[in-house]
């Protein structure tokens, strides 16, 4: 039965058109069986949060969002009373016969409550996937914050009283390493690692994301990418790169990489311009190690 | 039938996993009861159809960080080839392990010895107990022109605490003002009446300031070779004191390689931090890489922490026993990204000095600031660059 479901869970992960390998599928299916938030840290644009919204589709539940930056504080993720609503009301029973209490009352529910994203998730009515993403961003004041909705699932809002969680979530948390996070949080998550894909993977992908495209460029493409890593390279492409530049090679009815080609669309992969430069001076020897002859020689 | 055979295996697997993990701890995973417990839950969810399966599920449980991932595979193998040799003495085999292992470090220890001196002096120098009184800056010209190699050691801790009082009076001077915005910690009357006026005086819009942050990063690269050693601890000391001020304050620690240890300084008391660093940080052998290390930290850091708000602060003599030709190219690089690139070089608070080395020459156009930080007056000076454009490309901070 158990191993049921971790087939269960590749099987619904490929039916999304999401291509995994078995670590992937491992650490998503023991996040789901041991109700554990799962950590994916990774270079951008090998997937990540890609993984929270495929999840979410495959266990036919909604994604819920908390996008992480510099500056956010307990507030726009939790809730925030909805202040002018709040004084028109009042405004609008001044002259009504109205006692405090019963206006307190009115003010203070739930339709002048604005819910962000952990109030959103834990007032769900079915387990939702919640995607923290990119938690690096945060300062830490607002991880240990998180920290303690991850693990207590309430939130006590003054007015009205303590919200217990209906249904607890699912959490998804990435981070693209640009700080390090607490071991705390750590602790608490399971880790999953994403790597920029091995080739037959990303090949795979390729060929999922754009089915008309020919064959042997694709594979070309994954090959060249694969070397284009290797490079010392200020923003490494990813997986999105790869995709955009199939689809835009695809689309020009193309079989087959030249350099002219690839010059003229570096700017699909490579969004420095010193890394354009990087490329284009070692385009040769990127084309020997692909294996590609070019026309032009 | 089916469930009892689980049930036994699982009694025979749960004491290899315990093994397992009390293996991993000799090796520095951080490893609690309750990771234990979580691992052994996880395979009662799985059905072991084969070893990876078992693998991935430890590693998926086991696993905290990405260093650790990289180590777990190598420990994995390891450990459960040594059990299959030796079933019957495998607690033998691992505890003989790990005392090979002791020895190995114990030598590399040894050879290390020398220049493990000189990392302790570095860690160990700050004995300052409590913070004294915060002195004005009627402190004699005398001690702020003083290079911080002259003091003796009865004057130390007096110094030590004067960097860090200095410290934090200017950087209550970088941080005196309010920014006002919709949320914040303190409620804005001012603009509250002002934007609600239209509205007929009430207050329908609130408005609140903050203590403004700056949006500043600083990165700190300090050379812990003998030489630089004291010169180093003071600027860090000095420039913990911003660390409210300034979103980030990120600190890396080079001699021959480079490392980061902001996460050390941050988490503990500075005393400790320092402590800490020196048991993991004993295999040090003398000289100074900068080349190697600058191009270390290009190729992990700088797209990570280097933007245009950063401040990129080296502390080094240029003393270069590495490839003195991989300096400039990589400080180039750094200095394309960030703000500013200081240069702290001690041996620069003699009148006389030029830079010689073929290193520190070649590195020269791709400073903004390059000063002396020897004493306190320098390192004032230093603070004071750090809001102000980069009009004059380079400047010498020498009067």
């Amino acid at each position: 039965m158990p191993n049921n479901s971790i087939q269960n869970i590749e099987s619904l992960l490929n039916g999304q058109g999401y291509i995994t390998d078995q670590s992937i599928v491992m650490s998503v299916h023991l996040a789901k069986v041991l109700k554990k938030p799962l950590l994916i840290e990774g270079p951008a644009g090998v997937g990540k949060t890609e993984i929270a919204k495929v999840m979410a589709r495959a266990l036919d539940t909604d994604l819920i969002r908390l996008q992480c930056y510099e500056g956010l504080d307990a507030n726009h993720a939790l809730y925030e009373w909805n202040y002018q609503h709040q004084l028109l009301q009042l405004k609008m029973e001044e002259s009504g016969s109205k006692t405090i209490e019963e206006k307190k009352k009115t003010i203070f529910g739930e339709e002048f409550l604005l819910k962000r994203p952990l109030l959103q998730a834990i007032t769900h009515h079915k387990h939702p996937v919640l995607l923290i993403d990119e938690i690096d961003r945060a300062d830490e004041e607002f991880e240990s914050f998180l920290l303690e909705v991850l693990s207590d699932w309430q939130i006590s809002i003054p007015e009205i009283g303590t919200i217990k969680a209906t249904h607890i979530p699912q959490v998804i948390v990435t981070s693209n390493r640009v700080r390090e996070l607490s071991e705390a949080l750590r602790r608490r998550c399971l880790y999953l690692w994403i790597d920029y894909p091995e080739f037959d993977k990303e090949l795979s992908i390729v060929k999922q994301k754009v089915p008309d495209i020919d064959e042997v460029l694709a594979e070309e493409i994954c090959k060249f990418m694969r070397e284009l890593r290797q490079k010392r390279l200020e923003k490494i492409p990813g997986i999105a790169e790869t995709l955009d530049w199939a689809l835009a090679l695809s689309g020009m009815h193309i079989d087959h990489l030249d350099k002219e080609l690839v010059q003229s669309t570096l700017g699909i992969i490579l969004k420095d311009w010193q890394d354009i430069r990087t490329a284009q001076d070692s385009l040769s020897e990127l084309f020997e190690k692909v294996g590609i002859q070019s026309k032009l020689d | 039938m089916a469930s009892e055979n689980l049930i036994e295996r699982q009694t025979a697997l749960s004491s290899h996993v315990v093994s397992f993990c009390r293996y991993l701890r000799k090796h520095k995973f951080k490893l609690g009861a309750s990771d234990e417990a979580l691992a052994l839950q996880a395979l009662s969810k799985v059905v072991l159809s084969d070893s990876e399966v078992f693998r991935l599920t430890l590693r998926s449980t086991l696993v905290k960080n990405l260093p650790q991932l990289i180590l777990f595979d190598q420990h994995f193998e390891k450990y459960w080839e040594e059990l299959a040799k030796a079933i019957n003495s495998k607690k033998k085999t691992v505890e003989e392990e790990t005392l090979k292992k002791k020895t190995l470090a114990d030598e590399a220890q040894k050879r290390g010895q020398a220049s493990l001196q000189a990392l302790k002096s570095w860690l160990y120098g700050n004995q300052s107990s409590e913070e004294k009184e915060v002195p004005g800056y009627s402190f004699g010209k005398t001690i702020q022109q003083k290079d911080f190699s002259l003091f003796n050691s009865e004057e130390m801790s007096e110094v030590n605490n004067l960097v860090k009082s200095i410290g934090k009076i200017l950087a209550n001077r970088h941080n005196r003002r309010y920014q006002r915005g919709k949320s914040g910690d303190l409620f804005d009357l001012k603009s509250s009446i002002q934007k609600n006026m239209r509205k007929g005086g009430d207050i329908v819009e609130m408005a609140f300031k903050k203590k403004q942050k700056r949006k500043l990063r600083i990165v700190l690269l300090c050379d812990i070779s003998k030489s630089m050693d004291l010169y180093s601890r003071f600027l860090i000391q000095f420039i913990y004191a911003f660390q409210n001020t300034y979103t980030k304050i990120e600190t890396f620690i080079f001699g021959t390689e480079l490392n980061r240890v902001t996460e050390q300084l941050r988490r503990q008391e500075y005393t400790e931090a320092l402590e800490a660093l020196r048991e993991n940080f004993y295999d040090w052998s003398g000289g100074t890489r900068i080349g190697e290390c600058l191009a270390d930290f290009n190729k992990n850091y700088t797209s990570k922490i280097i933007n245009q708000n950063t401040i990129f602060l080296i502390m080094s003599d240029g003393l270069d026993t590495g490839d003195s030709n991989l300096i400039a190219p990589n400080l180039k690089r750094i200095q394309r990204k960030a703000n500013k690139v200081i240069w702290l070089n001690p041996i620069a608070g003699n009148p006389d000095y030029k830079p010689s080395t073929k290193g520190m020459k070649e590195a020269l156009p791709f400073i903004d600031v390059f000063t002396s930080g020897h004493n306190l007056e320098s390192l004032r000076k230093v603070v004071s660059v750090f809001g102000k454009s980069n009009q004059n490309h380079f400047r010498k901070l020498q009067d």
